[in-house]
Order: C-alpha cells, then structure tokens, then sequence
C-alpha cells in the first residue's frame, strides 16, 4: 500500500537518511513546534517506500539527525516513532505510536527505549 | 579446479561453513549449501579453493591456507563461526566473513574478522582478493546498496563440494539453486528486505537453463524466496525447464491454473506452502497444488501475536484435514532486521540473546497469549500430533516414491549408490545411530 503523506495527520513530507551502512532511506516526518517550547518529531515507517533501514532500527542516528536539523536542544526535543495503518489482514501492521527516549552522550542519541503511545496522547502531546 | 589464467602466483583459500545443532527429534539431514558454492564462482583464478562443510566432515585447522573465509547463513552457525575464527586469527591468518548471517550479525562479528563481506558477490571477488594480495584487506566490503547486474551470475562451482557426503543410504539430496534475488514483500519474520532488496531481481531465462544443464543432480530446491512475483518470467522460466527434466522443491509458485500447469510439466515436486490460518484460502490452495500433481509442505510459524492456544490446537487439527504431504513447525525466531525483531524489541518481550537459540525451534521471548514455556510445549505438541499416525520419515519416503515413480517414466533414474548404502552425510549408519 502507497503512504501518501498529504492524507495522513502524522506525516508533512518525506525525510531522506543514510541508515546502516549508508543504505539511501526515507521515512515520513511530521514537526510541529509546541506552544511550551519543545519540538515534537513524528517519523513515519513508510514500508515498501522505504528503500533502506526502518526508522525503529536507526532511530537514534534518525533522531540525532533531525534534532540537528531543526536546530532544537536535546532536552526541548521529542520523538515519536509512528507505523501506519497498512489495512493488511495481519494484526502486525495495524497503526502504532511510540514515545523513544534516549540517552545524551554530548553529541548524539544512544540507547533507544520505547513507550506505547495512543493515538489520542500522541494528539494531545501535539497540542501541547 | 584451479585455473591458472592468470600469471599470479596460486593462492590457497580455504571456505569453512560452520556446524550447527540440529533440532531436536526432528529427522536429520543435510543439503549442499548455496552460499558458498555461490561465491566460489566469483573466485578469480589464481585462487585455490578448500570447501569444508562442517556439518558432514571435520574442520581440521591449520596454517597451510593463505586466507580463511567463513560463510554462514543461519544465525545458529555464527557463534560457531566466531570460534573458527578466532583459532584462525591466533595462527596469524586473515579470516573473511560472508553470507546471510553474517549480514544480519555485521558489527558482532567484525570482532572476529579481518573483514566482512555485505551483499552480493557477483563481479567482487576479484577487488577482495586483489586488496589481501597487497595487505590491504578492508575491515567492511560494503554492497549492500549496490546489487550486481543479474547476467553476472554465472553457474555456482558445485565442483567444490564433496559430492559423497550429501548421500543417505544411497540415495541424493537435492542441490540448491536460485533463479531470482530479492522480495517486494515485507514479510513480518523476514529479512530479505535487507538482505536481498526491495525489488524482485530474476535472473535471464537463458543463464538460469546454462546453469541447469549443467547440473548432473536431476532434483534440486529452488531456494528463491517466492517464485510468485513476477508471473510472466515465472510461466517463462517453467516452460524453458520443462525439457531438462529436472524434478524440484520451491517455495509458493502462483496460484493460477496455467502456471501451476506449466510448474508440473517443468517439474514441480512439492511446494512449501505457509498455512497461517483455517481458511478456505489455504484449503483450496493446497487442493489446487494436488490436482496439479504437486505435493505440499506446510509451513506453519507459531508464537504470533495473533493466535491463542486454542487458535494452534485448531491449527493443528486443520492440518490433519487439508491432506499436507509434510509439515514443518516453527516458532517466531526475531532475527534481526525483520519487523518482528523491532516490534518485539521495542516491547521489550526478547528475554534470550543467545544466538545459538535462534534455530525457530526455541522460545526466546514472551508470546501475547501465553507463556514461553507454554508456547513450547505447544510447539512440541504440533510435531507430535501431525505425525502421530504416520513418521515424518514415512512420509518424506512417500514423497520420494513419487518422483522416482516420475523419473522412471521420464528416464531419468538414477539408482541408488550401492557403495554408498551404509553412509548418512559422510558417515557410517551404525556410528549415527
């Protein structure tokens, strides 16, 4: 199934990565800037239209990068994994949000940790 | 053979395929691997290869070869694979990984190598092995990203293997061959995505027959992934076998009556068939295979976030009635770089990370409906229960029958090696049993 990012509330445009072993990827990304101050991330597993790593194995190279992208600090920034929908038969690839956090090693993010986020705390984190 | 085309200087390579433990109360045989042979034929030819296949002979370690390489396929070999080389490493030799497993374990095993090789060797060897001639070996070969022309795959050198040790009681295993590279789908417990690539890569028509005819073996595996991806090149492929009389094993061919058609005139012995529910679906699937003359093996993966216990019992019983020729039982193994891996890691469900558990026959992490001891118990049970009435030896010499009773009626017999009568894999029955 094609993602279209222009219908899909998690998703504003596509973000090109070199995942392991500098293999070209691509996910979707969603910022948005909160009213408190913090920048929330929302990278999208994008599947088949993802030539390379999946965001959940590189997800601390992938933060490291947008974090540095969007100029935030890394105690004002927040990244949330997101799997969509793909309507497949199998339960396995049903919509999922995960809240990752990291450690801080002074330059990059390392030892990634996940939570499983509702829907609804993801919108209510985005309202923030 | 050694060829020497070439004014340089013969070098001694030894390919080592590491051991690994079976499972247990399940039959026990060996196929020739495919990795290796594979690779060998990208070997230029000032290089003299030594293939040991540690599952049939022993390895026996010493410092005449000028470089080692280690291919692994299954995530069971590489520990064994580490220890090689390690003893390798003490004798001052170069050690090279390469293969499935090696891919999918790259950065542990690069604490036992000198190097490691990523992705697909075609039009390769020849840099590698230039790079150890001048000291210059790299710590990574990285070609992952770049796949090679397809065209370059020429025949596998099944000449380096030990032909005798893949004979039980006389009779052949099958070789392993391939016809395409790579998957469109994203399969949860699969990890050709990485491995091989997104895209469904066939090789021509006209390289996968030169390769064929040239093999002496009259039954072989096809170990693409799915031969269903591409209907066109697929009835195109059936219908170039069809006059080589070659008798086969494949994963999932397509469901459509022509092709099937064509898959039996060109050979089809059975099919794995992964059965995943009850459905009617899978019932007229596995019917179709037989009305076609094609025998099925299920495959059938336990442990998914899906299925209760009550959902693998009605499993089971389902097998009992859809007439499956074989089953094989799994449970979910999360090998790296697969969804399931993810999914399960961020759970935190994976509670065992030795790799040597990895062989789909152990629970190495907490199912949804239940316990991984119950999981275990469930996975012993389907063995159990599906061949309770009938040995699963019974049954493989059922399918055996078959395409003897094929091969005498095409002329393509060949009888049972009676020097070879008292062997299983290279060694006496009596020192097996």
């Amino acid at each position: 199934m094609e993602i279209n990012p222009e219908f899909d509330n998690y998703m504003d445009r596509y973000f090109d990565y070199l995942g392991q072993w500098e293999s070209p990827s691509k996910c979707g990304l969603k910022i948005v800037r909160r009213k408190d101050g913090k920048t929330l991330a929302i990278v999208t597993e994008i599947y088949r239209q993802n030539p390379g790593t999946p965001v959940t194995e590189w997800c601390a190279p992938l933060a490291s990068k947008i974090l540095s992208e969007v100029g935030e600090n890394p105690e004002n920034f927040i990244f949330i994994e997101h799997t969509p929908d793909l309507k497949s038969k199998l339960s396995f690839y049903g919509e999922t949000f995960d809240l990752v956090s990291f450690d801080w090693n002074g330059t990059r993010y390392e030892n990634p940790k996940w939570k499983r986020l509702s829907r609804e705390q993801v919108n209510k984190l985005m309202e923030e | 053979m050694p060829r020497s085309d070439e004014n340089k200087k013969i070098m001694k390579f030894k390919l080592i395929y590491p051991r690994w433990e079976k499972l247990e109360g399940q039959t026990i045989f060996y196929l020739p691997p495919h990795g290796p042979v594979v690779m060998a034929a990208d070997l230029p030819s000032y290089v003299e290869v030594d293939f040991t296949d540690e599952n049939v002979e022993d390895l026996i370690i010493d410092e005449t070869p000028d470089l080692i390489g280690i291919s692994m396929m299954l995530t069971t070999q590489i520990k064994r694979g580490w220890a090689i080389a390690d003893q390798y490493r003490k004798l001052g030799k170069k050690v090279i990984f390469g293969g499935i497993s090696t891919m999918l374990h790259a950065e542990e095993t690069m604490l036992h190598a000198d190097s490691v090789f990523l992705g697909e060797v075609e039009g390769r060897m020849k840099e590698v092995f230039e790079d150890f001639s001048k000291n210059e070996l790299k710590k990574v070969y990285n070609f992952i990203n770049n796949p090679p022309d397809m065209g370059l795959i020429g025949p596998a050198r099944r000449d380096i293997l030990k032909e005798d040790m893949y004979y039980h009681k006389g009779f052949r295993m099958v070789d392993l061959f391939h016809a395409s590279r790579g998957c469109v789908y994203d399969c949860y417990p699969c990890a050709v995505r990485y491995l091989g690539g997104r895209g469904f890569r066939p090789r021509p028509i006209d390289r996968v027959v030169e390769e064929l005819s040239q093999m002496e073996n009259n039954r072989l595996f096809i170990v693409d992934n799915s031969l269903a991806l591409d209907t066109s090149w697929e009835k195109d492929l059936f219908r170039a076998m069809i006059p080589l009389k070659k008798k086969w094993v494949s994963h999932t061919i397509e469901d459509k009556d022509d092709v099937l058609d064509l898959a039996a005139q060109a050979g089809a012995w059975y099919v794995y068939q992964a059965v995943f529910d009850r459905s009617h679906y899978i019932r007229n699937r596995i019917k179709q295979y037989h009305d076609h003359g094609i025998g099925v093996e299920g495959t059938i993966l336990l442990g998914l976030d899906n299925q209760t216990e009550d959902d693998i019992k009605r499993l089971i019983d389902f097998l009992l009635e859809i007439d499956l020729d074989l089953a094989e039982f799994t449970v979910l193994a999360p090998f790296p770089h697969t969804k399931a891996y993810s999914d399960l890691l961020k759970q935190g469900r994976i509670f065992d990370h030795d790799w040597d558990h990895y062989n789909a026959g152990k629970v190495v992490y907490h199912p949804k409906h239940m316990t991984a001891d119950r999981l275990q118990e469930l996975y012993h049970y389907a063995w159990e229960t599906f061949y309770q009435d009938e040995p699963q030896t019974q049954k493989m010499f059922n399918l055996l029958s078959t395409v003897i009773q094929r091969e005498q009626q095409d002329g393509t017999y060949k009888p049972r090696r009676r020097d070879l009568l008292d062997q299983s894999f290279g060694r006496n029955i009596n020192e097996v049993a």
